[in-house]
This record gives structure tokens, sequence and C-alpha cells, in this order.
């Protein structure tokens, strides 16, 4: 970190002076690929064989869904038309004709039950937990173009996750190996796929016989760069046109730089604090979890320790999500109603507890951890902090060993109901509830609520029901909201690009263009 | 000579059985590939059908014994990530790696022996002690303050050279693909090599320095003047030859070093080769990638040592192969 402090600021006075140099030519503008820089590259081009964002966002150019999210994140139709909830199990699809795949394959309902039936296998994707909610894909009344997708168990939330199952292509993914399939992609999207020199690049170009229309940026492509101070190296010599994650520690360095922009958006994720709530335990007096989220100065945390690169949340889903309610609070910064509630619930003298959380997953995530310790030793509780790698981490909270944790969630359903049956719910191994209720947190008026929204098929009175849920469970601090996170780009300001970044924070480029001049 | 061969031999294969017993063991307690494989929304019993899968769920001893068994077999597992085989993701980085060593390797050779002639040649210029406060920086400067003070100077300041990146690179054959024959390459080579080779050129240049000083003043060097040879040929010819030895020997040892230590170099200019995917694959758990990469390095490192071993005893008549 250290080094890095000095180094950004002289990269930056240095870029200065250097500045001027660079003339932009017009006359080869729609030549020139856009190049963004990624923190982490792709994996691999098997648009199933990751569900971490990295990979997605550069398979969501080549390869499309049945449906899609614009930027806000809203569903919006892609290889089907239109869909709707037939029954309980029941999702019908009407699909897109005349698309083709990138070789010239038709696309069909057959590639969509191949795609299906390919996640169901945990050796080709960590999509298999949805692929083994579906039981069968079929079209209806012999129409090829109208499909029913059973579901195993009701899945209200089903649509809403599969703009991120990519379909492939069953004839030309049959015939290759898994290697060649995981080196060349072929898909429906938007950009076709022209070369990926592994920790070097992936480069791209537009489908002109996309069905939407062919995209306005011709050439694309994706570098990417994992140390910090290269990638910002790479945005101040003009090498690069996009910076994605720009890190909060350095992004006061951009915002000085007369060249870049920085464009910032609120994260979908949420930090906060998970707790346990069993009986016995301190934290399981609401009085006791009121008292220690009273005492927690999170405006400080985000001024201090997110150098303002965060927002105030006061429940887990963000607003594009099914369920966020508007109603919910958050509770003051209050330390002497803090002291107070302590001293009611029988702990005036504190009591000892364990903050457990990543340090190498989140922004600022080993600060924030010792930062809420400190502040929470002000009204007496004494906090041991345990910050570890969150490969060790992780498989705790599958365990669900730790009583007091710091988490960070954003539900790529875009539905609270998933967030809830993960996070919240009593864990049960067999009905798959609680998988990463790190606590064991239980709460059975909470879960009977969950329970019966499940059975709601009206998707707008389900919407209020799991907004009343998301009350519920703030209502009795099932866990302590911290902060939003905060998706921040630095966009060259001398390459004439319009950037609008997704809420999902993936880089499609369909949705960028040039300024015309 | 067969019989130290074979010993040496021996050790080596001694070598890697620890090297792969030592890093089996520590992916034992760290990370769980599992939970990448599961995907984030897995329950507990999806995770265990995956675990079992994997034959994750078996003893440790049995694990080892099944790894090594493939290992012999040259198959290293596969990569729980990229879900092919780890062996040929590390192959297909390493061109990358091995040019950006040698390139360094050359760089060091190229300028630490002649920088440390000519400082030997006029040790009391200005020249001699300034080189000798920079090898000084050079050997303790860790590695990624000199990469991104490279950067900041070249790149970003006086924008002479490319920040980060391979640079446009050609098929030579198979998957090597190389950018010692392209300009763009060869600029993109420039900062990491001098980075990587940092260490080694400031190290070289003190070996060079102080044994050709002390050449220099030695009998035959004398015997040399005498016979009325100029500096040069007294210095090329003469002294720097007896330096040599030494120093061929730490190239040798070194070498196999600049490949299996250039993660940090790799990572800070995002040159795409296999440290650079190290890393990466510690951060995603992808336990038969890391392995790969160890016994592959192990095998570089521990092969060279045998070839410098082997090279020594002839170079140097007076080593017997005991």
């Amino acid at each position: 970190m250290k080094p890095l402090a000095i180094a950004v600021p002289l990269i930056f006075a240095l870029s200065a002076l250097a500045a001027g140099g660079a003339v932009p030519s017009a006359a080869a503008a729609d030549e020139k690929p856009i190049i963004v820089g990624v923190g982490a590259a792709p994996q691999s081009m098997d648009p199933q064989s990751a569900d971490v964002d990295s990979n997605l966002s550069a398979m969501a150019n080549m390869f499309e869904g049945l449906v899609q999210r614009d930027t806000a994140g809203t569903l919006k139709p892609a290889l089907a038309t239109s869909w709707e909830r037939v029954d309980e199990l029941t999702w019908r699809f009407h699909l897109r004709q005349g698309v083709k795949f990138h070789n010239g394959n038709d696309f069909t309902w057959q590639d969509v039950k191949f795609s299906f039936d390919r996640i169901k296998n945990p050796q080709v994707s960590p999509f298999s937990n949805i692929g083994a909610l579906i039981a069968s894909v079929a079209p209806v009344n012999g129409d090829p173009w109208v499909i029913d997708v059973k579901t195993t168990q009701p899945v209200p939330f089903f649509v809403q996750m599969l703009h991120q199952i990519f379909i492939m292509d069953q004839k030309s993914t049959e015939q290759r190996s898994p290697g060649e399939v995981g080196q060349t992609p072929i898909g429906t999207g938007p950009y076709k796929f022209v070369e990926w020199v592994k920790g070097s690049y992936l480069k791209m170009t537009a489908n002109e016989h996309y069905w939407d229309k062919a995209p306005p940026v011709k050439n694309a492509e994706f570098r990417p760069i994992a140390e910090a101070s290269t990638r910002l190296a790479a945005i101040a010599s003009g090498e690069i046109d996009i910076l994605q994650d720009v890190p909060v520690s350095l992004a006061k360095a951009i915002e000085r730089n007369p060249q870049i922009e920085m464009i910032s958006r609120p994260a979908r994720r949420s930090i906060f604090l998970g707790l346990g709530n069993k009986p016995g335990t301190p934290t399981a007096d609401l009085r006791v979890r009121k008292a220690m989220a009273m005492a927690i100065d999170e405006p400080e945390i985000i001024q201090k320790v997110m150098f303002g690169h965060a927002s105030l949340c006061a429940q887990i889903p963000d607003p594009p999500t099914i369920g966020y309610s508007a109603d919910i609070k958050r509770l003051p910064y209050d330390p002497a109603e803090a002291k107070k509630l302590l001293t009611e619930a029988g702990y005036g003298n504190g009591f000892d507890i364990t903050l457990s959380g990543p340090n190498d997953r989140y922004v600022q995530d080993a600060q924030i951890e010792a930062t809420v310790a400190a502040q929470l030793s002000r009204i007496g509780i004494r906090v041991k902090v345990d910050s570890k790698p969150k490969a060790v981490f992780f498989p705790e909270i599958n365990q669900h060993k730790d009583n007091f944790y710091l988490i960070g969630w954003f539900d790529g359903s875009y539905d609270y109901g998933r967030t809830f049956r993960q996070l919240l719910h009593t864990v049960d191994e067999k009905a798959g509830f609680g998988a990463t209720n790190g606590s064991g947190y239980s709460n059975p008026e909470l879960d009977k609520m969950f329970a019966e929204t499940e059975k709601i098929i009206d998707p707008e009175k389900r919407a209020a029901a799991l907004a009343k849920l998301n009350e519920a469970a703030m209502a009795q601090l099932a866990v302590i909201p911290l902060h939003y996170q905060q998706d921040d780009y630095a966009v060259r300001k001398d390459h004439g690009i319009v950037f609008t970044p997704r809420s999902d924070t993936w880089i499609v480029f369909k949705d960028i263009s040039r300024k015309s001049s | 000579m067969i019989a130290f061969v074979g010993r040496r031999a021996l050790q080596s294969i001694v070598v890697l059985a620890i090297v792969s017993f030592i890093s089996f063991l520590i992916f034992q307690y760290i990370g769980d590939p599992v939970l990448t494989m599961a995907g984030q929304f897995a329950t507990q019993a999806e995770q265990a059908q995956i675990r079992e899968a994997l034959g994750l769920d078996r003893p440790f001893y049995v694990q080892y014994a099944e790894f090594v068994g493939n290992a012999l077999r040259g198959n290293l597992g596969v990569s729980y990530v990229a879900r092919v085989p780890a062996l040929g993701l590390i192959l297909e980085r390493l061109p990358a790696s091995i040019e950006l060593a040698v390139a360094a390797e050359l760089l060091a050779v190229g300028l630490g022996v002649s920088l440390g002639s000519l400082a030997a040649a006029y040790p009391r210029s200005a020249f001699s002690k300034a080189t000798l406060t920079g090898s000084l920086l050079g050997v303790s400067v860790p590695t990624f303050i000199v990469g991104i003070a490279l950067i900041l100077v070249f790149a970003v300041g006086l924008g002479w050279l490319p920040p980060f990146g391979r640079g446009e690179v050609v098929p030579v054959f198979g998957s090597w693909r190389t950018g010692f024959v392209t300009a763009s390459g060869l600029q993109h080579l420039i900062l990491p090599a001098l980075t990587l080779g940092m260490f080694q050129l400031a190290l070289l240049f003190r070996l060079t320095r102080g044994g050709v000083i002390e050449a220099l003043q030695t009998d035959y060097v004398r015997t040399a003047r005498a016979k009325g040879l100029g500096p040069v040929r007294v210095i090329v010819k003469h002294a720097l030859r007896n330096v040599l030895i030494p120093v061929v020997t730490m190239i040798g040892l070194q070498f196999g070093q600049l490949i299996g230590f250039s993660l940090v170099t790799e990572t800070i200019f995002q040159w795409p080769g296999a440290g650079n995917l190290l890393l990466q694959s510690i951060f995603e758990s992808d336990f038969p990638v890391v392995a790969s990469y160890i016994i592959i390095v192990a095998l570089l490192v521990v092969g060279l040592n045998l070839l410098v071993d082997i090279a020594y005893a002839f170079l140097d008549p007076r080593i017997r192969y005991g």
C-alpha cells in the first residue's frame, strides 16, 4: 500500500506534464478498438464455466440468455421475446425467431434445452444449482418457438436468474472438445470473438447481423491488469480508454487528473454484519443488537475508511431488487442510547465477541472490521477481530460457524426472496435454506412470512410481500447494515466515449458509443 | 561421472517429492475449491456432491498418493476454474515467462559484466563510485518498487515505453508466440526485463568489479601488462576470463530463479506469463494449477542446478566427481 501512496500522485503529476502529446485521429476513430482495463481476467471462454462477474461480463458481449438486463438492471427480452409464469412450476417462453449463432447455425429450442441440461453437471458449471432446479424443457403443442420450462420445485425468481445462463449452440458445442469450447466461444451476442491471449487481451468485433441492431462500437477489447498502480498508469498514459475497478484509495488521484473523468454509481453490493441469535447469547436480545447498530458510526466509516466511496444502507437489497423497501430507515448513530440499551439488557459491563471477516474480498474489508471493533469498544463491547483470507472465511460461513461476521451481498437474481432464502432463513440443508447464513441465525416468524411469499404467483403481490418480509427482518435487526459500495470507473475524456456503468458491473460494449463529432 | 550424475538426479527427485508434498499439504488448509466449482448459491448437499465427485472427501494420504501417481504419468489434474488440464495452462504461459527471463538474463549479464569491468578498470573514477552505489540500490530495492518507478518514469512521464503487457507477438510453433521479433514486442520487453534482471544485474556488476580489481593485482596480469598489452586486452583477455567462472555459475543458478520468481514483475507489468497465472490461481484456490506450477518450476531449477554442477566440474578441473 505504502509505495502506491507515493507512486500514484507522481504518476499523475508526470502524466499531466506529458499532456498535449495525445492527438486524437478522428478519421480512424471507427477502426480503433475501445479498450477496457479490468482487474480480473476471464479464465475460460466457456460461458457456463464460471459464475463470477469478471467472466460473465466478457461473455455477455458474445452470448445471450433468454433474457437480459439493461444498464439499470431491468429485465428485458433477449433470446426470448416474452415470458410468463403459467403455474407454480411452469415458465413459458416465446423464443425469438431468425437468430443465428456466429457460426451460421440457427438458434432453436433444442439449443435452450441443451444449454439448460449442460449446467446441471457440476464438473462443467457452477450454475449446477440452477440446473438442478430445471425438470424439463419442451415445446408447447408442437410449436418449436414456444417452450415450457418446468422446475422441480416452485422457484418464483426463476426467470430473474436467466440473464446469466447463456445459450450455447448445441451442434458446435457437442462436436468440439471441452478445451476447444473453452477457447473459442460461439454465441448469438452483439460481438463476435476474434482472439483471446490469456492474461493479455480478449478481442471482439461487432456482429453486423445482430438481431437487435449492429452495435455502434465496431472493435472492442478487454485487457486484464491485476496490479492497481499499473491500471492507473494504463489509463494515465492513454493505453486504455475505460478503467474498471478504480481502487478507492487511489480515486483522489484520478479525480485530480484533467484528462480523466471519474464515473461512479452506487454498487449493488451492500456490506453488513451478520449476527447470530442463539438463545442465551447476548446477541439474542434485540436491545443488544440495537445497541450494537447504534454504536457503529457508519458515516465516519464511509468518510475515513471508504474515502467517501460508499453510501449508507438500511437493508440488504439495493433499489432495483424486488423486495427493496424505501420505508426502512437506519437506526441513528447514538452511543449514549446504545450504552443505555446495553445496560437495560443486563450487559452494562459489556461482553466479549469475535468479529470475523475476509481481508481480501470487499473494498477495505479488514479496515472496516477494525473500525467497527474500535467503535463497539466505546460502549464496552470487547471485540476480537479475526480477519482472514476469503478462501478461509467463506467455508466457515457455509458451515455456520461464525457468530458475528462482516459480509457483502448483491443478488444476481435481483430478488430478495432468494437473498432471504440464502442469508437469513433458518439453516435447513435438505431444503437448501440458509446456505450462506454464517451464524445460523433463526427467526421462525420470518421463515413463515417467507414461506407465504413463495406461494404467490402474481409478481406484484409477491414483490409487496417480499418488501414486508424485508421490513420485518430489519425491524428485528437480522443483520446490521453498513453501506453500499460504489462502483468507480475512470474514462479518458479525450477519447470521446459515452459510457454508462451498469448495475451488474458488466462491461457490455453494445451499451457504449462514441460521441459524434 | 555417471555415479555423480546419478546421485545428483536422485537428490533432485527427493527435492521434488518434498516440494510436491509441501504444496499439497498447504492446500489442505487453505481454500476450498468446492466453493468455486459449486457456485456461490450451492447448498451443503450440492457441495458435498461435488466434493465426492472430485474425490476431495477422501483422507489426505489417499489424495496425495493419487496425486503423485497421476503426476508420474504426466497428469497434474484439471483446473478447478478454467476446467481444462492444469499442465496445459502452465505450458502455454511458460514461453512468455521464459522470454522475459532470457531478456532479463541478457540485460543482466551484458550490462553487469561490461559495467563491472569498466568500473574495475577505473576504480577511483566518479563512474565507478556512482555505479557501485547504484548497484547497492539494485540489490536492496524490492522488485515492485523498481517496477513501479520504471513505469512512472518511462511510460507515464516520458511516454517512451509502454507501461504494461507484452505487445505484438507472432506464433513460432504450437502455442509458442514470441515477442522477440516485433518492434512492439521488444518495446514491451524492456521495462519488465530490466525490473526482473535488476537484482542480478547489480549482483553481477559487484561480482565482476570485485573480481577484476583483484585479478588486476595478480602477477599474471602484471606480466601481461609488462608485455606491453593494452588495457582493454588485459582486462578482457586475461583478468575477465578468470573472473567469469563464478559468474557463469551464478548465471545458471539464477536463471531458474528468474523464471520461478518472476511473479511480482509479471504482476506489475501484466506480463502474460506463468507467474501471473500463479498469483491468480492462488487467489482462486485453484490447486491443480498451483501444484503444476510449483512442480514445473522445481523441475526447471533442479535441472538447471544439475547442469551447472556438471558444467562446473568440466570448467574447473580442481572439482572432482567425488
